[in-house]
């Protein structure tokens, strides 16, 4: 199977996972999509790693890296989110935007 | 006898270390400061006639000595030539009368040390002036004498127009101070770069160099009006004469120094001083004539109608300086004898006007202030003493026979004739004016003078006050000075007058070490002036006029005024139109402070002030505006939205890769 | 060694200031400090060798010498006399706040840490280093307006910093643009100022970029003198500080500017434009003019003395212009070190005219000239003070100002007689607002609203009076310091094109 295949996986996960971070309201929905994005790099780095240096897991060991980040970020994100929930009760995101200007 | 001209320069000093002393020790002395000022301008009256009988008796050469200032050609010096000796003379002699009159006149005053600290630096900043050999240190003395002049006018400053007026007088001054500055630098920069001129700015130097034409002829006319402007600023000259009124408002004791020897007389000094540069000058000393003779006429007719007696006097003075410059624009025709005739004029002015201002001292002492002549009356019988001094001063004033005033005056318009005679055959027939202005200033003269003095001495008491006027006891600080200047206005024209003219003429025209001698009629031919074209023989009815004149004028006075004979407001009413603009003293006051003070540069400031607010620093504070607001603008993109951000960090990517996808990396 | 002497010695002095706890100890600090420096420049000036120029007192220490920072001081002809001026108006600063109440071991720790910047910029020999203290000089004087300052005192206190700090940055953009041209062209990179000014000359560069170093600086210089129309932060800065702010500001802090035209412009005129030579002679002479007619509208005393400030700063400028224009030698050296001269003598005389200001408005609560009248009853001695500084700033001959403004005068006007025909108008001018403020405040029947005034304190009497008997000394014997800025003025105008530049 050529490289390509894999790749058009990769960006279609990718170009999924950034539309859900754009434009999903929901805080969970977009960390949701974050993980897809991941994953979908993932993906890549494992292709390259196959296509490339077939004898060694340079790009496996990174993915499990990877998995591994990815897990404590989506914990992290989760109790931020969380925390969000008991001040504002809700997590929609235009509506805790106190951020702005 | 030693030689004193090696310590001339204690002449200054000395009153202004009677300045310092009486600033710091003078409450607590005799006669709480009075003893300083009259000591130490007693010492410089001593040097003063030390060098006079150097010079004049034993003949010793003048003397000038520079030391180096703070740059090079910059220098501090003193010159001791016959023009500066009589002066020194003159106002240590007069200061120190005037400030013995003083002991008692101030009395008990609070800030009595403060007041002879004040005249004393007053008398020592003139001495300093007159021993002046540059202009900048003349320009230095000049200005402190202003300075005096505004603390010793506003020196009762609690009252309002005491205030205004001492203001008043600087801003005069200082009108033709600075135009006066200006012709002081541009004779330092004519002169600096000629050769052989190591100190540009001495007289000396200037006047030995007038010749080779270092300054061209065009540029000593400038330099001579320039000098003109703070000669008539200082000695109260047309059109800058409108502070002498106001300065009233001082002591007594200070007019008289600012009328006979301190102030005003300083002008026609620096006339005096510069005579060969106006003589260089084509054209000059024709303006000098016609702003003194004007001047002269002017304030004659002024002194007409003022009841204030000091103002009276102080219009008297504008006129009688009035006299002695016209006297050095005649110059013109007469050469370097026109310095001797006017300063002969100027020194017995001095005598009869500081008694005239003494004398009115007493009278407002013994009146409680009272200054208008109508609330007088009858002093004759209750000050006798005063009433006999101000008689023989105001004799003087007027010019009659054989008082020094006579032969003063006599002398000045005889030249002004002469002026018109050899002047006029080549200019027309205007150069008579300056003799027509004053034979009439003349008259005028002996009117008001007497039209004062009959008034207030004769006649029955118009007031309470005038009824029980008193004099001080006759063998008192206040009296002696009195007689003393009487018998100087009385007897200095008889003993002196061409012996003077001789000492004075030769000021110009002697090789001294650091000068030789001027070429009058050189100088004359430069300036296109008349002096040694030919000699005139004036007649006698011309000779006589103004003796005609003044018996006139004092008759008329009399006339009118003998024991108030004649109601004078009958004939004249308040609203007759000569009457108000002279009262008004021309509108000048009001030109000056209405229009051009309060109405143009009141409104200019104003709007001066609104620019700088609203437009200079509108635009300071506009582009700060502009910031904050485009700052309001732009911060509405930080939504807070973090998607929003996401969105645009992917815009931002995807434009970053079409961009190297496009143009190469 | 006396420069880092009197810099640590200050500095030292400022932090033990901050640390103390009681005004008694603040005041002692700060004023054994200030004197002591005082002291330390007093005897600078008497063992100044005119002939050693530059290198007087000269420290050289490597810094960073990889980008060419070293920690290079000394001074000369110009830089000490102002060296001097900045510890002796903070040392008769530190006499006149003795009775400070308010915050006072910060207000004396202030005041020498802004000591300490003003004399390290007016010896710094490195243009890093000078940067550092030029900026410093910004932080102590925006505390000064922002803590003990009037109602307004944030507004004036930010536009002050703002405004001079945009100067500041041109000029830093100026210093780059000097540094990296300098390196480009020789190999050398180096902030070193002798070295960078005196290859301005020999650097190939297009013509833009010299007129932009150029402007750069000058632009800087004028905000900071400052010069109309970059003035206006100027009299809002005044109003709002204290009394002691005020003096520093405007004794000290506008010096700089003028410092500049001396230290950096005048060594690289002959390279810049001709244009430059009118455009600071206008500067000045708009200046000149510009301040009594502002001055005569303001009702407030401060603000009007503040305005008397930027006519005189005009002079320096007027001054700078005609020594470097062509003409004779003399002139021009004399009126380039009247304008010198200018620089110290305006230090003291405002000294003296804030200092009133302060006095007046501590003893009766209000700086309006319409609100006060006849102050002479109840202050007299400080009257007789008031009234010599006044009359020092209108130019008295014998006083300090008339020495400078009749040499710039006399100077200028063989190479620019049109500019001091005009200029003398502002005289008359100068001297009307100045008695119509005396008239109105100080004399004429006492105010009775003020209600029971007292005489000024002895402190402040005494560096008031400290200050008039130097305007005094200066103006009638100011030989000795003359004579130091003339040489150094000989040695600035030699490097000019032969006869000055053509306009």
């Amino acid at each position: 199977m050529p490289l390509e295949y894999y790749l058009l996986l990769s960006a279609i996960l990718f170009s999924i996972g950034a539309y859900g971070v754009i434009s999903k309201r929901n805080a969970i929905r977009m960390l949701m999509s974050i993980e897809i994005m991941l994953n979908s790099a993932n993906i890549n780095l494992v292709a390259f790693s196959s296509y490339n240096t077939p004898f060694s897991l340079t790009g496996q060991v990174f993915v499990t890296f990877t998995i591994s980040v990815a897990a404590a970020e989506a914990a992290v994100g989760l109790a931020i989110f969380i925390g969000i929930y008991r001040a504002y009760k809700d997590i929609d995101l235009e509506k805790i935007a106190t951020l702005k200007w | 006898m030693i030689d004193f001209r090696p310590f001339a320069y204690l002449i200054p000093i000395l009153p202004i270390l009677g300045f310092l002393l009486c600033l710091l020790f003078g409450k607590y002395s005799w006669r709480r400061g009075g003893m300083f000022a009259n000591l130490t301008i007693f010492g410089s009256l001593i040097i003063s006639l030390g060098i006079l009988y150097n010079v004049y008796f034993q003949g010793m050469s003048f003397y000038e000595k520079s030391w180096n200032w703070f740059y090079p050609g910059i220098v501090f010096g003193i010159v001791v030539d016959p023009l500066s000796i009589v002066m020194v003379c003159m106002v240590s002699f007069v200061g120190l009368l005037i400030h013995i009159f003083a002991i008692g006149y101030m009395g008990e005053d609070p800030d009595k040390f403060l007041y002879f600290g004040e005249t004393a630096l007053f008398t020592g900043a003139m001495l300093g002036l007159v021993l002046s050999n540059n202009f900048i240190q003349l320009f230095l003395f000049w200005e402190l004498v202003g300075l005096c002049s505004y603390l010793l006018i506003g020196f009762w400053w609690y009252k309002p127009e005491a205030a205004a007026a001492a203001k008043k007088a600087w801003m005069f001054c200082v009108v033709g101070d600075s135009l006066f500055l200006l012709g002081i630098v541009i004779v330092y920069n004519y002169m600096f770069s000629a050769p052989g001129i190591t100190e540009p700015i001495t007289f000396s130097q200037i006047f030995s160099s007038l010749e080779t034409g270092v300054i061209p002829p065009p540029m000593l006319t400038l330099v001579s009006l320039l000098t003109l402007a703070g000669v008539c600023g200082k000695s109260a000259q047309f059109p800058l004469h409108g502070w002498i009124p106001d300065a009233m408002e001082g002591p007594t004791t200070v007019s008289a120094l600012i009328h006979a020897a301190t102030m005003v007389t300083a002008g026609i000094y620096l006339v005096a001083r510069t005579f060969p540069i106006f003589m260089a000058a084509p054209n000059a000393l024709w303006v000098v004539a016609i702003v003194g003779g004007f001047t002269a006429l002017l304030t004659a007719t002024m002194g007409l109608v003022v009841n204030d007696l000091k103002r009276v006097l102080a219009y008297s003075t504008i006129s009688q300086l009035g006299y002695m410059l016209c006297m050095l624009g005649v110059g013109a025709a007469i050469g370097a004898y026109a310095v001797g005739y006017s300063i002969f004029h100027l020194i017995s002015h001095a005598f009869f006007k500081a008694l005239l201002f003494l004398g009115a001292g007493c009278i407002l002492h013994g009146l409680w202030n009272i200054r208008s002549i109508k609330e007088m009356g009858g002093l004759r019988d209750k000050m006798r003493i005063t009433s006999i001094t101000m008689l023989i001063g105001a004799l003087t004033l007027a010019g009659f026979p054989l008082t020094s005033g006579f032969y003063s005056k006599d002398k000045i318009i005889e030249s002004a004739y002469e002026y018109g005679e050899i002047a006029s055959k080549t200019g027309g027939l205007v150069h008579y004016l300056p003799w027509i202005f004053l034979i009439f200033g003349v008259f005028l003269t002996a009117t008001y003078t007497f039209r004062m003095y009959f008034l207030a001495f004769t006649g029955k008491p118009k007031t309470y006050l005038a009824e029980h006027a008193h004099e001080p006891k006759p063998i008192s600080s206040m009296i002696m000075p009195l007689i003393i200047l009487a018998a100087c206005s009385l007897i200095f024209g008889i003993l002196t007058q061409t012996k003077f003219y001789d000492f004075l003429s030769t000021t110009f025209t002697t090789t001294t070490a650091y000068m030789s001698a001027l070429n009058f009629e050189h100088l004359a031919k430069m300036g296109g002036n008349p002096y040694g074209l030919e000699h005139v023989e004036t007649p006698l009815y011309i000779e006589l006029l103004p003796t005609v004149f003044v018996f006139l004028g004092i008759g008329i006075a009399g006339y009118i005024y003998f024991n108030n004979r004649v109601d004078v407001g009958k004939y004249i009413k308040k609203g007759n139109p000569i009457y108000k603009i002279v009262w008004n003293k021309y509108h000048l006051d009001y030109v000056y402070r209405n229009l051009v003070a309060e109405k143009f540069i009141i409104t200019l400031v104003i709007l001066w002030d609104v620019f700088d607010l609203y437009v200079i620093d509108g635009v300071v504070n506009g582009i700060s505006w502009l910031t904050v607001k485009s700052g309001t603008v732009i911060r509405r993109v930080q939504t807070g939205v973090v998607q929003n951000y996401a969105t645009v960090i992917l815009l931002g990517i995807v434009l970053l890769l079409t961009v190297i996808w496009y143009f190469g990396v | 060694m006396y420069i880092s002497a009197i810099l640590s010695i200050l500095l030292i002095g400022s932090i033990i200031a901050f640390l103390t706890r009681t005004r008694e100890q603040a005041r002692i600090v700060a004023v054994t400090a200030s004197w002591i420096a005082l002291g330390l420049a007093t005897i600078m000036f008497l063992n100044y060798d005119p002939s050693k120029g530059l290198n007087n007192f000269k420290e050289f220490y490597n810094w960073i010498p990889s980008i060419g920072i070293s920690y290079h001081v000394g001074v000369d002809g110009i830089g000490l006399p102002m060296v001097l001026l900045t510890v002796l108006v903070s040392a008769l600063c530190a006499i006149y706040a003795w009775g400070e109440k308010h915050r006072p071991n910060e207000f004396f720790g202030i005041l020498l840490l802004m000591n300490f910047a003003l004399t390290g910029v007016f010896v710094s020999l490195d243009f890093f280093l000078f940067f550092i203290f030029w900026e410093l000089v910004l932080i102590p004087m925006f505390f000064f307006i922002g803590i003990w300052g009037g109602p307004r005192k944030d507004y004036s206190a930010i536009k002050f910093i703002i405004y001079t700090h945009v100067g500041s940055v041109i000029m830093l953009l100026g210093i780059f643009a000097m540094y990296h041209f300098h390196g480009k062209a020789t190999g050398i990179y180096t902030f070193d100022m002798v070295t960078l000014l005196s290859a301005y000359s020999t650097i190939p560069l297009q013509g833009i970029w010299k007129d932009f170093i150029f402007a750069s600086l000058l632009f800087s210089f004028l905000i900071k003198m400052p010069a109309v129309p970059f003035h206006t932060w100027l009299p809002d800065a005044h109003v709002e500080a204290p009394t002691i702010g005020s003096i520093l500001l405007a004794g000290v802090l506008l010096k700089m500017g003028g410092y500049g035209l001396f230290r950096f412009l005048i060594p690289m005129i002959p390279n810049a434009h001709h244009f430059f030579v009118y455009a600071i002679a206008i500067f000045g002479l708009v200046s000149i003019l510009y301040s009594p007619l502002a001055a005569l509208a303001q009702p407030d005393l401060k603000k009007l003395v503040a305005f008397s400030s930027i006519g005189h700063m005009g002079f320096i400028s007027l001054g700078v212009a005609a020594s470097i224009a062509a003409g004779h030698e003399i002139p021009r050296i004399f009126a380039q070190s009247g304008a010198m001269f200018q620089l110290f003598s305006h230090g003291i005389i405002t000294s003296v005219l804030f200092g009133s200001c302060g006095v007046i408005e501590h003893h009766t609560g209000t700086r309006i000239i319409q609100d006060l009248g006849g102050l002479a009853k109840k202050m007299p001695k400080f009257t007789f003070l008031m009234v010599a500084g006044f009359f020092a700033s209108m130019g008295l001959p014998g006083m300090s100002g008339f020495v400078a403004e009749f040499s710039v005068l006399a100077g200028s006007y063989p190479q620019l007689p049109y500019f001091v025909i005009i200029a003398i108008i502002s005289i008359p001018l100068t001297a009307a607002y100045h008695l119509w403020a005396l008239q109105r405040a100080m004399f004429g029947p006492y105010n009775e609203y003020l209600g029971d005034i007292t005489e000024a304190t002895w402190y402040e009497l005494t560096a008031l009076l400290i200050w008039i008997l130097l305007i005094l000394a200066l103006g009638i014997y100011p030989t000795p310091l003359f004579n130091i800025m003339r040489s150094t003025a000989g040695s600035l105008t030699s490097i000019l094109p032969i006869g000055g530049i053509q306009l």
